[in-house]
């Protein structure tokens, strides 16, 4: 269906709705395509290494530009319209504080958390700032979009989070030191300390969904056009079923896995030497497919949840993002892009991008077209969006 | 203001503060663009103005630096209006919009990518390398040896006589060769545990020799002096921080390539990347085993004896656990941190008198 709908994206009028708009009902199309996403990544990915990385922020507003420019809502597309030398501040900024704390650890432990806990400072105060770029920056029927969310907000949803990250990381300080104390005392402090390390790690895990949970309130309660402004309704409840599914799948596949792999330990003796060579690489493809099985189940049923329940009186978004069309298309992308050595990527990411932008739609219970603009966007710092990048935080969508 | 000759373009305007779209006509006038519509007459300076690039896909949005955009579902009419306005388009745009260009960017993306594994990264990190002081390389060293000795292994077990021994005997054969050319250094002992028989070397010049190793070639001062000349090529050419700072631009470059993809997969690179520079700085510490060897007058055949004790070790193992790492197999090789045993067999064979 989709494939019918982009190529007649150029004819406009097609995707326009009727002009008697019984049920303000926006769909969202996306109509980029492969070959011409292939054409500008490779552009940008030789100016990137020519330059030594300088070019990156520009390369990443011609990647966005198209990604949003593709991507029609109710006949209209998306704009990004960030300045390329702004997020080239915020790229060098990034670049030297992650560079310092991936080297810090290299000296020791002491340098790495100290690191560490600097970056902790500082991570929620660039968070907050991406999501302002990044929707001030976004556009549609000529109105910026805006992020709501207060710096106070971002702190309480990261915290917890990096409270986590600090117990874990500044484990090796209450370990004992081994020139100090005789070996046995070692390994009875070390026998000491494991229950609780693996007590912080469960209530880690039993934490993750509620955090998430308070994490994607803090993004979705925030996002505003015009007068409008979301609101998140997703429950804790919710979030833990999916965590919980989540889980599950994980462990009937490892258990899978592990039975399959010592299946193939066991009848290895009486295999030919090919067929030994062979079993590495059926075992790497099965770890991929496992991998991707995971990733594709949660992400489908993370999306869906999240922008179903974003919205308020008057918008309403509906996400039904297919596990089993996900699943398949993570499987074609991931065996193209190996078999390519990477050349595939660029089609990989339209098709995932057209998948997962047009099981999204949007309600209304008005004319779009009566929206009006009172209140000036502020932009934020650039150097947020680049912490996204190297976070591997997912903005919006 | 008379611009009747001037090409025209009908458009879309969003004011920035309505959602509605009102019609407009487009006219450039140097660098000037002047909108006019129902009640709309609007000049703006094009360096407010962030121009469209002509793409195959998509419609052509301008958006203005204060606010508010213009819109052309035509995108075909556009480019012609913009060309004919006398605008330019960026050398970028041409080659992205070009297949010979896309299949030229290929080609020098393929040689560029070569150029700098080859001779690029190893230059730049051979320049990082020479510009740090010697006690970075000291205290990262200190640092891994408190790493190894809190998780990995444990004081040695092995008599002080013979540590004395292997010590002293590595002092005098080192002594044959003239002092500026040795880097300053320290042995230490450890169980190796599950590391098992193995030697190496940390930045700053601690080398680690386990226990295992020693009884594997029954304390024979000749081939622990030759395994430890090797590990002091390690030290004296600084691979520890030469190792770090090519990884370090290696997995840039493979999260800049593939990290929006992939994080797992922007790994892949980097890992391949890293095993050939292991490669390259295992060759260069035999070879600087080599040249200790030949100063000290012992037979480079004690190599092969370690490689062949070490095989037959392996060997001993694998009837438990087989074909993890399968020698012989261009992917094992791909991945591998060192060179196959069969070739510096023979390099150390070859140069047996």
């Amino acid at each position: 269906m989709s494939d019918s709908l982009v190529s007649l994206a150029p004819g406009r009028d097609l995707l326009k709705p009727d002009a008697s708009r019984s049920s303000n009902q926006l769909c969202i199309v996306f109509t980029g395509s492969g070959s011409e996403y292939f054409r500008i990544w490779i552009v940008n990915l030789l100016l990137t290494l020519v330059t030594l990385g300088v070019y990156s922020p520009w390369a990443k507003a011609r990647r966005l530009r198209y990604f949003y420019g593709n991507t029609v809502v109710d006949g209209e597309p998306l704009g990004f319209h960030g300045d390329p030398k702004k997020m080239f501040k915020g790229f060098v900024l990034v670049g030297l504080l992650f560079g310092l704390y991936s080297v810090a650890g290299n000296f020791s432990a002491m340098a790495g958390f100290v690191a560490f806990l600097i970056v902790a400072a500082i991570w929620p105060a660039l968070f907050k700032s991406a999501m302002q770029f990044r929707l001030a920056n976004t556009s549609w029927r000529g109105l910026r979009f805006r992020f709501n969310g207060s710096l106070a907000g971002a702190y309480t949803a990261w915290a917890p989070l990096f409270a986590f990250g600090a117990v874990l990381a500044g484990f090796p300080f209450f370990l004992p030191n081994a020139d100090m104390e005789k070996e046995t005392a070692v390994l009875a402090k070390l026998g000491a300390m494991w229950p609780v390390m693996l007590a912080v790690m469960l209530t880690g895990i039993a934490a993750t969904p509620v955090l998430m949970w308070n994490l994607k309130k803090y993004q979705h309660n925030h996002y505003a056009l015009a007068t409008l402004q979301t609101s998140f309704k997703a429950t804790v409840a919710s979030f833990y079923m999916l965590y919980f599914k989540m889980v599950l799948l994980m462990l009937v596949l490892l258990s899978t896995v592990a039975i399959l792999g010592y299946a193939l330990v066991t009848v290895s003796d009486l295999l030919p030497q090919w067929m030994v060579s062979a079993k590495i690489v059926v075992w790497i493809a099965g770890m991929i497919v496992m991998f991707v099985l995971i990733k594709s189940y949660s992400i489908s049923r993370m999306q869906n949840l999240v922008w179903t329940q974003t919205g308020n009186a008057s918008l309403h978004f509906t996400s039904t993002l297919r596990f089993n069309s996900l699943l398949w298309l993570n499987i074609k992308n991931w065996f193209f892009i190996i078999m390519t050595l990477g050349l595939y990527w660029p089609f990989a990411a339209i098709a995932l991008m057209r998948l997962r932008v047009e099981a999204v739609s949007v309600k209304t219970s008005f004319d779009v077209e009566t929206m009006v603009i009172h209140i000036k966007t502020v932009e934020g710092e650039a150097a947020g969006d680049a912490s996204g990048d190297f976070f591997g935080i997912e903005i919006g969508l | 203001m008379d611009s009747g000759n001037l090409p025209t373009l009908q458009a879309s305007y969003f004011d920035g503060t309505s959602a509605r779209a009102q019609a407009v006509v487009l006219q450039l006038q140097g660098n000037t663009l002047h909108l006019s519509g129902e009640g709309i007459e609007r000049s703006v300076d094009l360096r407010h103005v962030q121009w469209p690039e002509r793409t195959r896909h998509g419609m052509r949005v301008a958006h203005f630096s204060g606010g508010g955009s213009l819109q052309c579902d035509n995108a075909a009419a556009w480019d012609a209006w913009s060309r004919s306005s006398g605008q330019r388009e960026s050398l970028v745009v041409k080659l992205q919009q070009s297949w010979r260009g896309t299949v030229a960017s290929v080609l020098g993306l393929v040689a560029l990518v070569m150029a700098l594994q080859i001779w690029g990264l190893p230059a730049v990190a051979r320049a990082v390398v020479a510009a740090t002081p010697l006690n970075v390389d000291v205290s990262m060293g200190d640092a891994a040896l408190i790493a190894i000795d809190q998780q990995l292994m444990t004081p040695s077990k092995l008599p002080v006589d013979v540590q004395v021994r292997i010590r002293s005997a590595l002092t005098h054969h080192l002594s044959t060769l003239p002092a500026d050319s040795l880097p300053t250094w320290t042995l230490v002992f450890r169980k190796g545990g599950i590391v098992g028989p193995n030697a190496f070397a940390l930045p700053g010049g601690t080398m680690v020799l386990t226990d295992e190793l020693v009884e594997l070639v029954q304390a024979d001062e000749q081939v622990i002096t030759a395994v430890l000349a090797h590990e002091l090529g390690h030290v004296k050419h600084r691979h520890g921080l030469r190792m770090l700072v090519q990884g370090a631009v290696l997995g840039g470059l493979g999260a800049v390539a593939l990290g929006d993809f992939s994080t797992l997969l922007a790994a892949v690179p980097a890992l391949l990347g890293q095993a050939h520079y292991s490669r390259e700085a295992e060759r260069e510490a035999d070879a600087h085993a080599m040249l200790v060897l030949k100063a000290a007058s012992i037979s480079p055949a004690v190599m092969v004896t370690l490689f062949e004790k070490m095989a037959q070790q392996r060997a001993a193992k694998s009837t438990i656990n087989d074909g993890e790492s399968d020698d012989s197999s261009w992917l094992g090789i791909a991945f591998r941190s060192h060179p196959p045993d069969a070739e510096r067999i023979r390099y150390f064979r070859d140069a047996t008198p």
